[in-house]
């Protein structure tokens, strides 16, 4: 009994975590949205950064939380909720959760923060541009915009695997 | 501005990335370089391109309104560009081939000059032929 | 993560791409000139820009010195001293390229019964057609009728080669005139192949004024060559020009004038000694070969002058098996060979010939 509260307590603490995590996540979300980006259709992704450390934290189960967490109340707020964006903001969230769960079983001595963000940032816009291309532009002039959303993933992928790695190195 | 304080973070964000982090990001770089030269390559704006003798005098975009006057040998060769479409409007040849075509709005399109070595040729988003047989 | 995208981002970024995209680069050098009374357009894939810009400006030189060769109406060309040592009936000396090239011509002038005939420079003159810049003439009737009557044939030339090396040519009809319109830019197309195999540069495409000949490829693809509509400016098909192949169009639009609302084109028929009037254009594809540049240039005029219903056998009879023909209707036909390499440009729908047995 005493053991079972024990570990209820435990995990009351790590909901906390996780809520705040997934607020700051939140946070972020907004914030991109709100910020003009550099390009259009481009945003550096920094809610990434919280969904990376979640998984390095406490596991990819958690950071599956955190993320579409984020994706739902994200959109709730600012009334995408089941529109287009909401959708690409899902299937975006979707496939780098997918990938992230493979490449999290990567020899950590090899590959840090930094693979695992390039590789959930380039499963995030392929995701999303799967959906375009299948659903919004059924066309192949989608192709041509390809090599600038994944130099885009490339760069931002870099930004916050080391932004993350700086996070995790403090604890 | 250099100051051993100031460079600590940096030279930690850097000691972060780990060997096979390099491997990655490079594998992701030649994934960016092969996606621009097999989507991107030969890729043209839409473009009128003059050339006059053996040089191409100017290589202008369509969506203007533009009157060039291009030099040759017999004289000047005017062409217009009208917001997507270009013609020949005047030139000294005496058989007025190029003249005659009209306007051109179509991606390949050619019109020649011959006797005054002028040629206009439009430039589509993607070069429609090498060549063209006439 | 919000990458968000949507349709209007997508849309900016499209124009963007239009703009940037301008930044692409390929191995190819381009040249172009204007020879022959026409343009030259010489592209070389795969080479250093520097080797590529030597290679291209010797055959613009070799063009140069073959246009001046053999000018039909340049008083100072060697086809014009020829011309008038035929006139007067004398023999001239020659030297081994012109007599090949006139022997040459000849053969070609054989294998189509005539009607390819380089030796009607006078008929061409009288029509108008030997200027740089022409427009209507009067048809003079009897001046025509004079020269067709004179019947100058290929068959008259008579060229001796000599033991001491020096070539004597004479003609036994006074009315030839060598006018070589329909044959130097295909010969061109073969010296430049030459030149461009002998110099281990493999893939270039040379356009002599619409007669188009290929060597290699365009990087990983063939090169691709658009088909002038006869009518319209652009293209009403296109192909993949394969290693050694080449493609030349006779088309009434190329030169002509118009009187009194009729089109006089630039191809002569011999016989009558009027512009063959059946067809628009007639387009052919010849394989890699012997002579592919020259054939591509020769072989297109007889099809274009002879009647309708003897055309498939004239292309058998000169081997064509690979061409597409649009009468003044502006209908359309093609060999069974040419239908499966052409990529229509618009909703043709042309005509498939089947071969002759």
């Amino acid at each position: 009994m005493s053991e079972k509260n024990s570990h209820i307590l435990l995990a009351n603490a790590d909901d906390h975590r996780i809520a705040k995590l997934a607020a700051i996540a939140i946070g972020l979300h907004l914030i991109e949205a709100v910020l003009p980006s550099p390009l259009p259709g481009v945003k550096p992704g920094i809610a990434n950064i919280v969904t990376l450390y979640v998984l390095y934290k406490f596991g990819i189960g958690t950071a599956a939380w955190v993320s579409l967490l984020r994706v739902f109340a994200g959109s709730l707020l600012l009334g995408h909720m089941l529109s287009p964006t909401f959708v690409l903001s899902l299937s975006g969230a979707i496939t780098s959760l997918l990938v992230l769960f493979f490449a999290i079983r990567l020899p950590r001595r090899w590959f840090g923060p930094v693979s695992l963000s390039i590789l959930a940032a380039f499963a995030h816009i392929g995701g999303q541009l799967l959906v375009v291309w299948l659903w919004l532009i059924p066309h192949a002039g989608i192709a041509y915009l390809t090599p600038v959303f994944a130099l885009a993933a490339l760069v931002f992928g870099i930004i916050n695997g080391l932004v993350t790695a700086r996070l995790l190195s403090n604890d | 501005m250099s100051n051993p304080i100031s460079s600590r973070p940096y030279r930690d964000l850097i000691g972060a990335i780990r060997p096979g982090d390099w491997l990655t990001v490079l594998t992701t770089i030649a994934v960016v370089m092969v996606l621009f030269d097999s989507l991107w390559l030969g890729e043209t704006a839409s473009k009128v391109q003059i050339r006059a003798g053996n040089q191409i005098h100017s290589t202008l975009s369509i969506n203007q309104q533009r009157v060039v006057e291009v030099p040759g040998p017999l004289g000047i060769t005017t062409v217009v560009i009208d917001h997507g479409r270009a013609r020949v409007a005047s030139d000294p040849g005496a058989r007025q081939y190029c003249v005659k075509q009209g306007w051109l709005d179509q991606a390949g399109q050619v019109a020649m000059c011959l006797p005054n070595q002028v040629s206009v040729e439009l430039l589509g988003s993607r070069k429609i032929h090498d060549s063209l047989n006439y | 993560m919000s990458r968000r995208i949507n349709f209007w981002s997508l849309c900016a970024l499209w124009l963007m791409v239009f703009a940037l995209s301008a930044c692409g680069r390929e191995p190819v050098y381009q040249s172009q000139s204007y020879v022959f009374g026409t343009l030259v357009d010489i592209t070389i894939y795969g080479e250093e820009e520097s080797r590529a810009a030597e290679l291209a400006s010797r055959i613009q030189q070799d063009f140069q010195r073959l246009h001046q060769k053999l000018h039909a109406w340049d008083e100072s060309s060697e086809l014009s001293r020829i011309n008038r040592a035929i006139a007067a009936g004398e023999s001239i000396s020659i030297d081994t390229e012109m007599a090949d090239i006139i022997e040459q011509a000849g053969v070609f002038s054989a294998a189509s019964g005539g009607l390819f005939n380089p030796a009607i420079g006078g008929l061409i003159q009288q029509w108008g057609f030997q200027r740089d810049s022409f427009s209507a003439v009067d048809i003079d009737r009897k001046a025509i009728d004079r020269l067709v009557a004179a019947n100058p044939r290929m068959e008259d030339i008579r060229i001796n080669r000599k033991n001491d090396g020096r070539i004597l040519l004479s003609s036994r009809n006074t009315a030839v005139r060598l006018d070589l319109g329909g044959y130097a830019k295909g010969y061109a197309l073969d010296r430049a192949a030459a030149y461009l195999k002998s110099e281990q540069a493999k893939n270039a495409l040379i356009n002599i004024g619409g007669n188009v000949m290929a060597l290699g490829r365009h990087g990983e693809r063939p090169w691709h060559i658009g088909i002038q509509h006869p009518r319209k400016s652009g293209a009403i098909a296109s192909l993949d020009l394969e290693d050694g192949w080449a493609i030349g169009t006779s088309g009434d639009y190329q030169r002509y004038f118009e009187l009194d609302g009729v089109r006089y084109c630039h191809v002569l028929d011999p016989r009558s000694g009027y512009p063959a009037r059946h067809l628009q254009s007639v387009t052919v594809l010849v394989p890699p070969g012997n002579l592919t540049g020259t054939r591509s240039d020769a072989d297109s005029k007889p099809i274009f002058i002879t009647e309708p219903e003897n055309r498939k056998k004239m292309a058998q009879q000169l081997g064509l098996t690979h061409y597409m023909t649009i009468d003044q209707a502006g209908n359309i036909s093609v060999s069974a060979a040419m239908q499966k390499r052409l990529q229509w440009k618009t909703d043709v729908k042309p005509n498939i010939l089947q071969t002759l047995p």
